[in-house]
């Protein structure tokens, strides 16, 4: 018995020596120190206070009103009273408007043609034409769907007048016999930080980690004379699995503390949505920590030099950031990249904290995700352990040499 | 001659470096390649289609149900749920299931014939914005027609011809041109700007990389005393095998998003070329700067890399600049990205003359000459530093 208590004891003095050893190192290392720390610090800082003004408002159009009416004249005022568009120049002829696009004046032409007013007192329909600049998907949806809601009301009073009712009742029914509630569920001005940013702060958690991981791990195989991983001069980096808990446990501080910064206090600072129960953030945040570590360490494992880390993490960034269906929706994702996005845990992670922190989600409803996160988890420890015995053997082949 | 002999001489040099070192090999090769397959297979729609979309029918008239199937037949909505109640439908959009969810109550059809007004109501999510403003955009078309089918039947009934009918629901018809996006395709603006921004950093990283892999492996000496000291010459000679390989990468992505998948350009082939140049040179000089500024490989290529990603939002592609806080407005400018996607906007995309992006064009070119004030600090790393890891 007292053999056995002896290795215990023996074996999580290794593991807290290297989790002491690691922590060491994180600090030390500049570039580390940069990635764990400083990143998860400062980036997402920046990343709210780009996207904090969420909406565009007030985009500049140009109008060439060939029509010179009271009703064109009525158009351009409401469209111009709009909180999206801002009549900014009043061209001549479709030329000149087109120039103020071109030098980045404006972003869209509203063209009111002469025959615009005569049609409509003659009964017909009266037509204005828009020209929208594509560059700029919010500033074309800001100056088309502003014509459109404008033209639609412009069009619905002319209606209320043709037909001579007597109530405001019977003028409502007029204009739109059938009522539509139009509600926005969650993220209800449509912001373009509370949509995204979410899903940046949980890759942004794992991106941090793996290469922060990725780093150390090359910092000591340069190190080391024989470019191995694992010292092979120290006795207590004796076993594979001491190695893995011992490191997991020192990235699993960083990654908390990340974790905890990230999901509660950036939010909060730039006043984005928060309907995340503390407790079923936590359940969805512990697989995603852990599976984030272990996916860092086993990642850690195929690069050779420092650098390589870098290149392939940050590559992957923007790609993994699509793949979570958030800039792009889930069910538009090609199946062979779905299949893809099953391997990083920012899937899974990003979109489970989504519902939970955006919609308001209880735990049952993000089960299945928060399945997944643990498996993945469980695999990439395995995996983990995997790499790092077969690192471990290469170290001692090459001590034995 | 002499200098155009040491130029080939250090190119030939370097090109026996890209062949040996793999990294060389993936980040101009293989990770374009992948970029370029994963951007354009992945927005290969173009518009987000067939949207999953529940139901709440409470009405179950042939009126609600016409309006379903309209629902169901739109380009970006597809029902794929019919839920009992509101409270189901909302915990489905919870677990993701649905993007948006239309609840029709009981009698909508019996009020909308006796003209009393019903309501119906249109749930949808912002948490994805591109599901979430197609949802919207196919609800308004759905209660316009809605509210048309009542009036439609009434006149014709009485005898109107179809445009008096048309004219008589909608007085004021838009006419909508989107210039040189017809289809709204978000393949054509996100690919146009994620695949060339990550092109970028990688131009920017291995031109970091490079110089400092010189110093690592102490090659620096002898890459400069094949310049005779030269710095300017060393680094002539270096870079244009990058600058080559990237052209040639760069020109095949254009050549295949251009004209096989036909992405518009009303700028024409010469827009296209001199951009891609200016974009070549203002990353590589970003690099070599990043280097000079601080001679370690390590922070050089984390700067670099920081920088460019950060720029990737900076560049206002998909939230604008215009839109953000002055002081970002400010900062945008120091985003080679942001110089480069302007440019592309309104010479390439727009066709407009190239004058009307002139300041674009001379802070790309004033990108390129960056290096020029950290030559000497380049020089002097290659000759006295020791590599520290």
């Amino acid at each position: 018995m007292s053999i056995f208590l002896n290795r215990l004891r023996e074996h999580f003095a290794d593991v807290f020596y290297i989790w002491w050893h690691e922590m060491v190192k994180v600090v030390k290392d500049e570039g580390v120190l940069m990635f764990l720390v400083i990143v998860p610090l400062g980036y997402p800082l920046l990343y709210s206070w780009i996207y904090n003004n969420e909406a565009v408002h007030e985009v500049p159009v140009a109008v060439v009103d060939q029509s010179h009416s009271a009703l064109s004249r009525q158009f351009i005022h409401d469209c111009d009273a709009t909180a999206d568009v801002d009549v900014k120049y009043y061209a001549e002829d479709l030329d000149e408007a087109r120039s103020l696009v071109s030098r980045q004046l404006c972003k869209g032409i509203y063209l009111i043609p002469s025959d615009f007013a005569t049609n409509i007192s003659r009964g017909e329909q009266g037509t204005i034409s828009v020209y929208c600049d594509m560059s700029l998907m919010l500033a074309y949806k800001a100056v088309y769907q502003t014509a459109m809601v404008e033209a639609g009301r412009l069009g619905a009073g002319l209606n209320i007048k043709k037909a001579g009712n007597y109530t405001k009742r019977e003028d409502a029914i007029t204009a739109q016999p059938l009522a539509v509630d139009e509600v926005t569920m969650f993220n209800p001005s449509g912001g373009y930080g509370s949509c995204v940013l979410p899903a940046v702060l949980m890759l942004i958690l794992q991106q941090a980690l793996a290469l922060g991981i990725g780093m150390a791990a090359g910092t000591a195989r340069e190190r080391n004379k024989n470019g191995q991983l694992i010292p092979n001069d120290d006795p207590h980096y004796r076993g594979a699995y001491q190695i893995v808990w011992g490191k997991a446990l020192c990235y699993g501080m960083t990654g908390a503390i990340a974790a905890a910064y990230l999901s509660m206090a950036v939010p909060r600072m730039f006043s984005f949505p928060q309907l995340a129960d503390g407790k079923t953030l936590f359940l969805m945040l512990l697989p995603y920590t852990i599976a984030c570590i272990f996916f860092g360490m086993t990642v850690s494992c195929l690069v050779r030099y420092r650098e390589n880390v870098m290149l392939l993490m940050v590559f992957v960034s923007v790609p993994l950031l699509f793949l979570t269906g958030v800039s792009w929706p889930q069910s538009s994702i090609p199946g062979a990249w779905q299949g893809v996005s099953w391997l990083f845990p920012s899937t899974f992670g990003v979109r489970a904290f989504i519902r939970v922190n955006s919609m308001g989600a209880t735990i049952n409803q993000i089960l299945p995700d928060i399945r997944i996160l643990w498996i993945q988890a469980a695999a990439y420890l395995g995996l983990a352990c995997l790499v790092y015995r077969h690192q471990f053997r290469l170290a001692r082949k090459y001590a034995s040499d | 001659m002499k200098y155009i002999s040491q130029i080939l001489d250090i190119a030939l040099r370097e090109l026996d470096m890209l062949r040996k070192n793999r990294i060389y090999g993936f980040c101009m090769l293989v990770f374009p390649f992948a970029l370029v397959l994963f951007f354009t297979t992945m927005l290969d729609e173009g518009v987000p289609k067939d949207l999953p979309i529940g139901v709440v029918d409470h009405d179950n008239s042939s009126m609600s149900r016409g309006l379903v199937r309209t629902l169901d037949a739109m380009q970006s909505s597809r029902v794929a749920y019919r839920f009992a109640s509101v409270t189901e439908a909302r915990n489905a959009m919870q677990e993701g299931k649905v993007y948006a969810y239309l609840y029709i109550p009981d009698g909508t059809a019996a009020k909308l014939l006796a003209g009393r007004r019903p309501k119906i109501s249109y749930y949808y999510t912002m948490t994805c914005l591109s599901a979430g403003s197609m949802a919207s955009k196919d609800l308004k078309t759905l209660s316009t027609l809605g509210s048309a089918a009542v009036g439609q039947a009434m006149l014709s009934a009485k005898g109107a011809t179809s445009r008096q009918i048309r004219a008589a629901l909608q007085p004021i018809a838009i006419d909508a041109h989107m210039i040189a996006n017809p289809y709204g395709s978000y393949n054509y603006t996100l690919t146009t700007v994620f695949v060339p921004g990550i092109l970028m950093l990688f131009m920017a990283l291995l031109s970091a990389y490079s110089v400092g892999m010189e110093l690592k492996f102490e090659t620096g000496k002898d890459w400069l005393a094949r310049a005779d000291n030269k710095i300017v010459v060393a680094i002539l000679g270096k870079y244009i095998v990058h600058a080559m390989v990237f052209a040639l990468v760069i020109f095949l992505y254009q050549f295949y998003i251009f004209y096989v998948l036909h992405f518009p350009h009303l700028g024409g082939v010469w827009s296209i070329v001199r951009l891609t140049f200016l974009q070549i040179l203002a990353s590589i000089g970003f690099g070599i700067f990043a280097f000079g500024l601080m001679p370690s490989m390590r922070m050089s290529m984390s700067i670099s890399s920081l920088w460019f990603v950060l720029g990737i939002s900076m560049c206002g592609s998909a939230f604008p600049v215009m839109g953000m806080d002055t002081p970002l407005q400010a900062m945008s400018w120091l985003f080679p990205l942001r110089h480069y996607w302007m440019m592309y906007q309104v010479t390439v995309l727009n066709g407009f003359p190239v004058i009307d992006a002139w300041f674009h064009h001379v802070a790309l070119i004033g990108f390129t000459l960056l290096p020029w004030f950290v030559l000497h600090k380049v020089k002097n790393a290659m000759l006295n530093y020791v590599y520290l890891s």
